[in-house]
């Protein structure tokens, strides 16, 4: 199970990284951690003749909080996640949807900006960054633009990005005012892609309503998403008012097509992602209300 | 056989630590894959993706042209140079199934090998391997072996049905009247998913041939380097003393590694036509999709009660999937599962009989307790007769279970039990448990809308079958003039610690310190004939060879030490590399001097001694079969909503006679209980209805990991076997008990739904299936 | 396609070799280095047989190109024992609760629960059992490799090495 060749480059920076990507067209793919573009390529279900190695760009590491915004580089790996102080502080959902991502040896190279590129269905930080409506940073030879987590993923394994195109970093809003967030997930075993899994952010105007709620399914469609009635239905409520269980059908009444494969059929999914919803939106409404 | 005598045994029934674990532990095993030999090749297989097509033609050109290609084998190439092609394992003289080594004509299965490319590293192999153009019919599969005898298609012509074979066991009338009249029938169709043994360690072989010499040299992951051996040379026509066979380090086989399958024979075939030693290296793809599935069956299962809860019948109609290679032949092996059903119960009537059926997928292989299908359908059956009676399942083992006083006793279908102890099991299993405490525990949980449940296992197990390739078992004792001891076996561990248990054995045999003892094991250039790790026989075959060549041994030193002493033979024992006059410690001799004597001083020997201090000796059962007991008890939580099983206790309360090592027989349990474990909730060799198999990777054949799985409690009853020193085997066991006890289990936690479990795995969407249905949402 | 001069240490010792691109680092370390210790169990990042410390940090090698960790330390299942053989305490703990078998997960075990209890000196055994999930093992059952960390952990509270 070797690896296709391919040709090797390992720009300095990002604008040599998107002008390699640019020249290279569809026949180059970036890789960061690679930990989800190597076994494809071990598999041969993916055969790039370039591979663009973004290792060296420093700069899109790191976490940086401005102006009620948590700024995280898209190179910035899944433990380094996990160990910031920032983001346990101000994005909690970040922070804990990062320990359920594979293995600790997978999150030393898994990167951000490779698993909301990666844009798998069944990953957990494309749903967390619908839930907390973050912001993508994409760099291409003609400059930088923000792309809106809701208008990011956009099919199978497919994002916004253009070819040419880079996430450079993702900017979360700080957490504020009472609020709660949670993240739950079913999976055949932990690590593993989940079956159904829900993130929930919730937060509470000062009359205790919900003042909004994002809630990212993942592992139920074709891409991650959103729940949007809902969150409708929750949002302007009290939280007694909200029946979880209710909610976590009426997010899964939303949705056209669940997937279905070796483990679990579409039914299976619905049926579990309906109560996966449930816990979540009480764990979330259990912090906004007591802290 | 003379009274000498070692000091009580200080080695065996200790947990001394392995002496494989330095280099293993520090990355200095020896792999086959690690083997490198100079202007080594490397093999890579072109397979079928079609479950079944005719092959219209192969076109190598593409393949043939890139760098470093050095060959493009297909049918035409390797398969008219098979001379013989038989297992020792099974004889020649069975009606075995077809196994050509590259796929003649037809492919039969989603992975079969049809060519196989030979290049300088396996980079460009596998590059090679996807240009290589095969021109497929497709044909119509049979993917379902439960239907594949009213599929209008055939895997193999010549086999009408489908049928690879039947065993007719015991006829059905027998039972039919009891049936007929019993106060209780319980009957259940209970089906088992296609698993796979699943080594860490693929398969893999390097075959090296040497023309000028004729000789052929293979390193191998095996679990019976003399079984390859024997089987190349008889494939090759080669001499058996032209073919060696090394192995070191085997990383797991279950099963998988006892036997060279098609791929190996490729191998071997190829050897000869290639400028230089040619490994082969199977991936992780190819190893589940190719190298063996096993335990995918169903039976027609029925047992008749007593009222008063006695069973009085049981009767199996049992139905396998032998894919469309199976390897070994099949159907003999089939037979166990019939003959094992009544198990370790008193059980007054059995019927059985078993059909082998072919279907275009992978092969059925050996795998850890080929035959627990026995164990799973009994005692799935007496749970769901205990509901039905309205009775405590371990009430009514209790009735049924064969106690001490009732041995020997020979079962229905004629297999004579001696030496277990059921009943004792059972007990200690529910005693550690606090079995009573756990009922009242969950009948509080359940009013809090939890889900616990409890579910047992008790069987009875052969081992150390002592037939054909493994009625006996060699062992060489070299005592080298330093004093120092050199074990020779046949070896083939893969992960059973056989070496240590040699080392143990040898040193306590002649009463010397275990760190002067080596053992050499796994080559056939060196090492007397043996079958190998394999059939629970290790343990106890082992320690009969150390025990039969020690004794000659032994013999010799009293009588040199004797005469050096001054003393009678009879009156030597041997203690701390000392040789004595009992009694009399102070008078001794070190094995030293005397293997000094023996080599260097041979004039100084008594008359009639032969000189030197080497011995080989093989041992030769008496009994057929060793019968090894056990009771596996597990707890589990279900969460009715997602499905999710969690085990919350798993104890096991086993008999395998004198321990050895208990490290190592609570190893092999615990290793047999997880693949169990996974067998019963996770591992599906699945295929889809067109017999793509879509469990090629690690992420969707889920094998347990440490986060799933409880800490696992032992039991130990010791009830000596009459083999040497009491020992049973101990390898297979733990897979054999597991499924049936997590099954068992989670029916009793989702029995408030009025479930039956027949079916596994039980997958979260399975078990939520059985709490809706009943449920009614 | 153009081949790429890598240079590294591996175990302490500097490494240089000239390589395919698409040559893994699990195969740089068996094939270019002579390390046969790093196993590959999967090829696909699964099994973690082939874990080993890149800076500092375990990884699947498997999932890495050589040419990924030009420059980088590397320290194989060979680099944990002393130069002279003497077993760490984790590769002690595993020969002393029988937390192997047929040892071809071994080598990921070892160095998988190195850089774990680094990090985590006072596991739970919640923590211990998720750190270990990343590595395949289907001889043991996992039962010696929970003891082995538990006494390693223990051991390292004890202050001892």
């Amino acid at each position: 199970m070797k690896p296709p060749s391919f040709e090797y480059h390992l720009p300095g920076g990002v604008e040599e990284a998107v002008g390699l990507l640019a020249e290279l067209g569809e026949d180059a793919k970036p890789i960061a951690g690679g930990q989800s573009l190597v076994p494809m390529l071990a598999l041969r279900l993916a055969a790039p003749e370039h591979l663009v190695d973004l290792r060296r760009l420093d700069g899109l590491r790191g976490v940086e909080e401005r102006d009620g915004t948590v700024r995280i580089g898209a190179g910035t790996t899944q433990a380094a996640v996990q160990r910031s102080a920032e983001v346990a502080r101000s994005v909690p959902l970040m922070a804990r949807a990062t320990p359920l991502i594979g293995h600790f040896q997978i999150r030393n190279r898994g990167t951000v900006g490779g698993s909301l590129a990666h844009a798998d269905a069944a990953a957990e930080y494309p749903a967390v960054a619908l839930a907390l409506d973050a912001r993508l940073e994409a760099v291409s030879p003609r400059g930088a633009r923000t792309i809106p987590a809701g208008a990011f993923f956009t099919g199978l394994w497919s994002t916004a990005l253009a070819e040419d195109e880079l996430l450079t970093a993702v900017d979360f809003p700080v957490r504020r005012g009472r609020s709660g967030f949670a993240i739950e997930e079913f999976a055949r075993r932990g690590g593993d892609f989940a079956i159904a899994g829900a993130a929930v952010a919730v937060e509470l105007d000062g009359a205790g309503l919900v003042r909004r709620c994002g809630i990212g399914l993942f592992g139920l469609g074709s891409t991650p998403l959103r729940a949007p009635a809902a969150e409708a239905a929750a949002t302007g409520s009290a939280l007694t008012g909200i029946d979880a269980s209710e909610l976590g059908r009426t997010a899964l009444a939303e949705l056209d097509s669940v997937p279905a494969d070796l483990h679990a059929s579409a039914d299976h999914r619905a049926h579990v992602g309906a109560a996966i919803v449930a816990r979540a939106w009480r764990r979330a409404a259990e912090e906004a209300a007591h802290g | 056989m003379t009274g000498v005598t070692t000091a009580a045994a200080r080695y065996a029934g200790t947990r001394v630590p392995r002496v494989e674990d330095a280099r293993l532990l520090t990355g200095h095993g020896t792999f086959v894959d690690d083997v490198v030999r100079p202007g080594m090749l490397h093999a890579c297989f072109v397979r079928s993706p079609l479950a079944r097509a005719r092959i219209l033609g192969v076109d190598a050109a593409e393949a043939l042209a890139v760098d470093g290609v050095q060959a493009v084998f297909t049918a035409a190439d390797l398969n008219p140079d098979v001379r013989e092609q038989w297992y020792t394992l099974i004889g020649k003289d069975v009606p075995d199934t077809p196994r050509p080594p590259l796929a003649e004509g037809e492919v039969r299965f989603a992975g079969d090998p049809v060519a196989m490319v030979v290049a300088t590293d396996r980079y460009v192999a596998e590059d090679a391997a996807e240009l290589v153009a095969v021109d497929y019919e497709p044909l119509p599969p049979v993917v379902d072996y439960a239907t594949a005898g009213e599929s209008g298609e055939l895997v193999h012509a010549g086999y009408p049905g489908n049928v690879a074979g039947e065993f007719p066991g015991a006829p059905f009338e027998e039972v039919e009247p009891v049936f007929a009249e019993a106060p209780v029938v319980v009957r259940h169709t209970i089906r088992q998913q296609a698993c796979g043994q699943v080594p860490i360690e693929t398969r893999g072989m390097i075959a090296e041939w040497s023309a000028p010499t004729g000789e052929l040299t293979i390193w191998a992951a095996t679990q019976s380097p003399h079984e390859v051996r024997l089987f190349c040379s008889r494939l090759l026509g080669l001499p058996e003393q032209r073919v060696r066979v090394v192995m070191r380090d085997t990383g797991g086989g279950f099963g998988q590694k006892v036997i060279p399958q098609r791929e190996d024979m490729c191998v071997m075939l190829a050897a000869r036509k290639v400028p230089g030693p040619l490994k082969w290296i199977e991936d992780r793809r190819e190893n589940l999709q190719s190298a063996g599935m096993s335990r995918h069956a169903h039976g027609d299962v029925r047992i008749a009660l007593g009222d008063d809860g006695a069973i009085l019948a049981a009767a199996l109609d049992y139905v396998e999937d032998v894919g469309a290679y199976p390897a070994p032949w099949p159907v003999g092996t089939s037979a166990a599962v019939g003959m094992f059903f009544p198990g370790p119960y008193r059980v007054p009537k059995a019927a059985w009989a078993t059909t082998s059926v072919f279907s275009n997928t992978c092969g059925r292989t050996a795998y850890r307790g080929p035959w627990q299908f026995e164990s799973l359908a009994r005692e799935l059956l007496l749970d769901a007769a205990a509901r039905e009676m309205g009775l405590d399942p371990a009430e009514l083992r209790r009735r049924n279970l064969l106690r001490r006083d009732e041995l020997p006793y020979t079962n229905p279908c004629g297999i004579p039990y001696d030496g277990i102890s059921p009943l004792k099991t059972f007990e200690q299993a529910l005693e550690m448990l606090g079995y009573e405490a756990f009922r009242r525990e969950q009948e509080r949980a359940r009013a809090e809308g939890r889900y616990l449940g409890v579910g047992t296992c008790t069987y009875v197990e052969p081992t150390s079958a002592a037939v054909g390739l493994h009625a006996t078992e060699g062992a060489t004792i070299r005592i080298e003039p330093s004093g120092k001891v050199n074990v020779y076996v046949s070896g083939g561990s893969s992960g059973n610690s056989i070496e240590t248990t040699v080392v143990q054995l040898t040193a306590d045999a002649l009463g010397v310190d275990i760190a002067d003892v080596n053992t050499v094991q796994g080559d056939t250039a060196v090492t007397p004939f043996g079958g190998g790790a394999a059939g629970s026989r290790s343990g106890s075959m082992t320690a009969g060879a150390v025990a039969e060549t020690a004794t000659v041994l032994r013999d010799r030193i009293a009588a040199i030490a004797a005469h050096r002493l001054e003393a009678s033979p009879g009156d030597i024992e041997l203690d701390g590399g000392r040789a004595r006059v009992r009694g009399v410690p102070e008078a001794g001799v070190s094995l030293a001097e005397i293997a000094s004597a023996a080599y260097f001083q041979p004039e100084s020997l008594p008359p009639g001694v032969p000189a030197g201090l080497e011995a080989s000796g093989r041992y030769r059962p008496e009994h057929p079969l060793i019968y090894a007991n056990a009771t596996h008890l597990c707890t589990c939580e279900v969460d009715v909503v997602t499905g999710a099983v969690t085990l919350l206790r798993y104890i096991v309360s086993e008999d395998c006679g004198p321990m050895i090592n208990p490290n190592v027989v609570e190893g092999q349990i615990a290793g047999g209980v997880v693949q169990g474990i996974g067998n019963a909730l996770c591992e599906h060799l699945a295929y889809d209805a067109e017999g793509n198999p879509v469990a090629t990777t690690f992420m969707d054949y889920l094998l347990p990991t440490a986060a799933g799985i409880p800490d696992i409690e032992y039991g130990h009853i010791e009830t000596p076997s009459p083999g040497p020193g009491g020992y049973k085997g101990v390898g297979e066991g733990g897979a054999i008990g597991a499924p049936p006890a997590v099954a068992n289990a989670v029916a009793d936690a989702l029995a408030p739904f009025g479930a039956e479990i027949t079916r596994l795995p039980l997958t979260p969407e399975t078990v939520v299936a059985l709490a809706r249905a009943a449920d009614g949402r | 396609m153009a081949d790429i001069t890598v240079r590294m240490r591996v175990n302490g010792g500097p490494r240089s070799a000239t390589v395919p691109p698409r040559l893994t680092l699990a195969d740089f370390l068996r094939e270019r280095c002579g390390l046969t210790g790093t196993h590959l169990g999967c090829e696909h990042g699964v099994c973690g047989a082939c874990t080993v410390l890149l800076d500092g940090q375990a990884v699947r090698a498997c999932l890495v190109f050589a040419v990924q960790a030009d420059g980088a330390e590397v320290t194989t299942v060979e680099g944990i024992a002393s130069p002279a053989g003497e077993l760490s305490p984790v590769q002690e703990a595993f020969r002393d609760h029988h937390g192997l078998q047929c040892g071809f997960c071994t080598p990921g075990f070892v160095v998988s629960v190195t850089a774990f209890l680094r990090d985590n000196p006072d596991p739970t055994d919640e923590q211990i059992r998720d750190g270990l999930s990343g590595n395949l093992c289907r001889c043991t059952g996992y039962q010696g490799i929970l003891k082995a960390v538990r006494a390693a952990a223990r051991r390292r509270q004890a202050g001892r090495p």
